[in-house]
């Protein structure tokens, strides 16, 4: 009876052998996904916007680049081209010129009017949207034509150009409705994009299908069906990547990667990220920070290269501010921190913190000693909190490492109680900074989390993003940048690049470095033939 | 008969303090989470001191304690189990839309567990030298954390030897029973493992005392064969006292079926738990346990009843 | 009921022994562990087993025996200490269960009934994300999770032993409450505890390794057995020796507290694992 058993199992396991593997095609594309989204509404949702931004399509997009490309918009509005409009009372007016032809897939003509609908929901905000951002600074909208939006800002706002990024809501089917109950709309959104939901199965998976007319042309998409299925569980999804289960993994943590690299069916694709890796220094908390020696002093002591090329596997590369490469205010000429431990010591010294019986530097009867915390659940990031610890204890300073989950560490930041803080921000991909630095942006106010307080560079912020014309904003940027270097308020380590594991067969595919996410040109990709 | 529905209904009637005791002890819990259930808006910057207010006032957030408990108990039984934070849906909506996936996993795997129990339990109280060795793999088995089972068995079935998919209910498409089956062995096995362990052990024991009973040496004299003893008499008496284990352990089922799902992301209620854990969605985690922990009274209570209905001695009574 | 066969209690002394020499081993880590527990060394990380490092090393070239021999002071400082917390609350009201009957033996016995009929591991798993234990508190959260099974069984055994002459006796004689509990009742069920302490300590070092696995038990960077393994579960399939050796040590030592504990005098029921 027991061979008899073995037998089934040999037998099941044999048919099953080739049940769910078919390899990636133009018919089905299936996608591992770390979560689940809560709302497909693009201005309401918490995580990224990847699924949704295969079927609502924003007026602009930023590319492989980051550069901003026309979608719904027929251009991008500037200064040259007439499309902003410097009032004389400080305000400014951005006029929306919108691509015509395009339809909800609904049939439903897109027009300005959508445009305006979903600057007043927005401005309005009579419901739960994710972020007001930008919003909150215009008056209102009008809508000449059809065609034609002119939203009036309240005073000058240099990232308009991303104001409408995440699309517009269909005037024709929210009107007059509470957009957090429009369960239709927020599980199954009218967009404009190459794709619709067409079955959202709740904890398992979300099935996009070609949408009918598509304003690109018939031929496009050219993949049929998209499946986001959910695997919260990284080791689940890469095990499943690997057994052809799944096809596509956006964001492949870096420690992933080499398990993936002996894949065939496999193709990495890597991007700069638009984030960074840092050491946010709370100088309220813990007032030594509020010294540039100890500031500086701590910058000489990590061994960046060697955090890079061992716990990272050489996939990031270091940097040295916020603004990252990608972008066109990146300013690479500013003040580095090599890896120099006499140095270090020497600064620290020199700030009057001398080393105490322990080996701990101690100044006014009081240890050089602070917590970092950061998020649990990421092994790279509990790996290179416990590295820094031990360079930071080679200068004669003491850290304990403290891990706290995705959601009990957001209070912690938000209210300030922490010493440091080992993170990355996310950025837009327009490279106003303010909110990180700002005098005036400490929590709740925006994210000055560093609680860096210094007068030259609030003024710097605040005129570079009052400033429209691009020449003169870099400028001004540049200057940000060199003194935010000179300040070392936060410790800068590494940019997080961004690694997308998809088909072998894929093409068209390029990544995003910013929020934008990979699937921004998902109308290109093109599965060229099916694998074995 | 009377005397069963009697009992029954005093059993009942014993589960209400009960379950008040269990409701009390979760809804302190849940309040005793640093910040609250509110928590979960200072992630959002955009979320102004006022928002937190109206929602404070809103979810009745501002009322003393026992009044909160009170209300939220009321409106618990009443069906309103209050909405999601991080989806906004209702949370009944989402536990009940998961709990086919979970009846299934656990179904089955209780099926399986039943049988290798059986099976195990019968050779072993036949074969001296098989007893030895089941005995030691039970207590191993008892012994294994769960999901270090589930991850060796997924790199070695699924990553290792590709027999089998390392995780979900279905592949996508695959509405054949086969893919459907392939999805479950390996969840299936490791939620059942345990169980099969402890609950061979189980009736190896009842059924090594029931042998030793009068009327098994009776049928012994009789000349009955060793098998139809061992198969009929003392099986059948040691049968009932099972089936009543197996009911009892339903709590321990519903701890193996959060882990097991996660480990192989079953898209049950168990893998909702793991999820609002994270996301720290009180509403979602306090009618979790709520609703498990009614199963597992319920399941008792029908153990308790099964036990004094079957039994010779009470039903004498009665 | 059954005595042990003579092969089972040599698989016991085997047990035993064995987990004699693992809390030996775990108070003397510091001295008989090869490398220092947060000694990195980023040059030889991820190195298979060898001769230099027996079981290998982690993401930031840690000695895995070293961390697998301090990890045995934190899981089973959990086991045992939360064992012994189980076996007091446990036997203190099974003792007043069973002592007292009527209305504190109904009350407790719904209370017990009440904390046996929560999914325990759901339970805790919640205790803890919302408290964000320490050591400390986490060896009290699962100890407190894990006292229902003795309070039955002791229960029992108090009221068979107050039946009993001598118990009788001793309160005919106006011995107060406490005294003929502590003189003659408590001594007599102490076997029993015994065992379904012993029982508690594999269930507590199981529960440990759980909570761990999902990220709300002992924190790194401090080592246990659990979050080991919780750590390792990424490289699963790259480096199976983070995972195996953790695993094989919880899985070695709850094996020992489970022969250990596995007399069918224990009562009706089989130990059952808290996972």
């Amino acid at each position: 009876m027991k061979r008899l058993l073995w037998g089934a199992a040999l037998a099941l396991a044999a048919c099953s052998k080739g049940a769910g593997r078919t390899g990636a095609s133009n018919d089905l594309l299936i996608v591992g996904y770390d979560r689940e989204p809560d709302t497909m509404n693009r201005y309401a949702t918490h995580i990224l916007e990847d699924i949704q931004s295969c079927v609502i399509e924003g007026l602009v997009t930023t590319d492989e680049r980051m550069d901003a490309i026309p979608v719904l918009a027929a251009e991008l509005p500037s200064l040259a081209n007439g499309g902003v409009v410097l009032r004389p009372d400080g305000g400014m007016d951005v006029i929306w010129k919108l691509r015509p032809g395009v339809t909800w897939h609904d049939g439903h003509s897109h027009t300005s009017a959508d445009v305006k609908f979903t600057a007043d929901a927005m401005i309005k905000g009579d419901w739960k949207p994710e972020s007001t951002d930008g919003f909150d600074r215009i008056s209102s909208v009008e809508t000449p034509d059809s065609l034609t939006a002119v939203v009036h800002y309240k005073e000058v706002y240099a990232p308009y150009l991303m104001q409408f990024l995440r699309g517009t809501l269909p005037k024709h089917l929210l009107e007059g409705r509470d957009i957090d109950k429009a369960t239709d709309y927020n599980r199954s959104p009218m967009g404009t994009g190459p794709y619709r939901v067409a079955e959202w199965k709740t904890g398992e998976y979300v099935l996009l299908e070609k949408a009918p007319n598509y304003w690109r042309g018939t031929e496009t998409p050219k993949i049929n069906r998209i499946l986001f299925r959910f695997l919260s569980n990284t080791t689940t999804r890469i095990n499943q990547l690997k057994a052809g289960e799944v096809h596509l993994v956006p964001l492949v943590p870096w420690d992933k990667v080499r398990e993936l690299k002996a894949v065939p069916s496999v193709r990495l694709n890597q991007v700069l990220g638009n984030g960074y890796e840092h050491v946010t220094l709370n100088q309220r908390h813990f007032p030594p920070f509020a010294d540039l020696r100890v500031r500086r002093a701590l910058a000489h002591a990590i061994d960046r290269e060697l955090l890079v090329r061992t716990i990272l596997d050489g996939l990031v590369t270091t940097v040295n501010g916020p603004i990252q490469p990608l972008s066109w205010a990146y300013e690479p000429k500013v003040a580095t921190y090599a890896f120099d431990p006499a140095k270090a010591k020497a600064l620290l010294d020199d700030a009057g913190w001398t080393i105490g019986a322990d080996g701990i530097r101690m100044k006014g009867g009081r240890p050089l000693s602070f917590t970092i915390i950061t998020q649990a659940g990421f092994a790279i990031r509990e790996n290179v909190a416990q590295a820094l610890q031990k360079q930071f204890k080679d200068i004669g300073v003491a850290t304990q490492v403290k891990l706290l989950d995705g959601t009990s560490i957001s209070p912690v930041w938000f209210s300030g109680e922490f010493d440091a803080m080992l993170h990355w921000w996310q950025q837009g991909a327009d490279p106003e900074i303010t909110t990180f630095f700002a005098a005036d942006k400490i929590p709740p106010a925006g994210r000055n989390i560093d609680y860096l307080d210094d007068a030259q560079l609030t003024k710097l912020l605040y005129a570079s993003d009052r400033t429209v014309d691009r020449a003169q904003r870099r400028e001004l940027l540049r200057q940000v940048q060199i003194r935010v270097a000179e300040l070392v308020p936060e410790l800068f380590l590494y940019n997080t690049s961004k690694i997308d594991a998809v088909p072998a067969t894929l093409t068209g595919f390029k990544g995003n470095p910013s929020n934008a996410g990979p699937f921004w040109n998902v109308h290109e990709w093109n599965l060229t033939s099916a694998e074995p | 008969m009377s005397g069963v529905l009697s009992f029954a209904a005093r059993r009942a009637l014993q589960v209400v303090p009960l379950l008040l005791i269990v409701s009390l002890l979760i809804f302190a819990l849940v309040h005793a989470a640093p910040g609250g259930p509110l928590s979960l808006y200072l992630d959002n910057p955009n979320v102004r001191p006022e928002d937190i207010e109206r929602l404070r006032g809103q979810m009745g957030l501002d009322q003393p304690l026992p009044a909160q408990y009170v209300a939220w108990l009321r409106a618990f039984v009443a069906g309103d189990w209050g909405y999601s934070y991080a989806d906004g849906r209702p949370v009944m909506d989402r536990l009940l839309e998961r709990v086919p996936a979970t009846l299934q996993l656990v179904g089955i795997s209780t099926l399986v567990a039943v049988i290798a129990a059986i099976v195990v339990g019968l050779l072993s109280s036949a074969h001296r030298g098989f007893d030895r060795a089941t005995t030691i793999a039970a207590v191993a088995g008892i012994s294994l954390p769960v999901f270090w089972l589930g991850l060796v068995l997924q790199l070695v079935f699924s990553n290792a030897l590709g027999w089998l998919p390392s995780s979900g209910r279905s592949s996508f498409g695959g509405t054949d029973w086969l893919d459907r089956v392939a999805h479950l062995v390996l969840p299936a096995t490791v939620l059942a493992a345990a169980h099969a362990a402890a609950w061979s052990r189980y009736l190896r024991t009842s059924m090594q005392q029931a042998l030793r009973e009068p009327f098994i040496t009776g049928a012994r004299s009789r000349g009955v064969s060793e098998r139809r003893i061992i198969t009929r008499h003392a099986l059948r008496n040691a049968l009932l006292p099972f089936v009543t284990v197996v009911l009892l352990d339903a709590s321990m089922m519903a701890s193996g079926a959060v882990v097991t799902e996660s480990v192989f992301a079953w898209p049950g209620v168990g893998g909702l738990f793991t999820e609002a854990l994270a996301k720290r969605d009180y509403t979602v985690l306090m009618a979790f346990l709520m609703c498990g922990s009614v199963a597992v009274a319920v399941l008792n209570l029908v153990a308790d009843v099964a036990v004094h209905a079957l039994d010779p001695r009470t039903r004498g009574e009665s | 009921m059954i005595a042990m066969p003579r092969a089972g209690r040599r698989t016991a002394q085997v047990a035993a022994t064995g987990l004699v020499l693992l809390v030996f081993l775990a108070v003397l880590a510091p001295y008989v562990a090869p490398y220092g527990v947060d000694t990195i060394d980023l040059a030889h990380r991820r190195a298979a087993p060898s001769p230099l490092h027996w079981f290998g090393t982690d993401e930031l070239g840690r000695d895995v025996l070293t961390r697998v021999l301090f990890g045995a002071r934190i899981s089973l400082a959990i086991g045992l200490v939360s064992a012994a917390l189980s076996a007091a609350i446990g036997v203190t009201v099974g003792a007043m269960a069973g002592y007292f009957g009527g209305a504190t033996d109904a009350f407790l016995m719904r209370a017990t009934d009440a904390m046996l009929s929560v999914p325990r591991l759901p339970l805790l798993m919640i205790a803890a994300a919302v408290l964000a234990p320490g050591v400390p508190l986490l060896i009290v959260l699962v100890g407190a999770a894990g006292w229902m099974e003795t309070a039955r069984v002791v229960r029992a055994e108090v009221q068979s032993i107050t039946t009993r002459d001598f118990v009788a006796a001793a309160r005919a004689l106006g011995g107060t409450a406490t005294r003929v509990l502590l003189r003659h009742v408590v001594p007599g069920v102490v076997p029993t505890a015994a065992v379904s302490m012993t029982l508690a300590v594999g269930r507590g070092i199981l529960l440990e390794s759980a909570l761990s696995f999902f990220g709300v038990g002992v924190q790194p960077p401090a080592a246990s057995w659990g979050n080991m393994l919780y750590q390792a579960q990424t490289t699963m399939s790259s480096e199976p020796w983070l995972a195996l050796f953790p695993g094989a040590f919880i899985f070695g030592t709850v094996l020992c507290c489970n022969v250990l504990g596995d007399s069918p005098s224990v009562g009706s029921r089989d130990p059952r694992t808290g996972v």
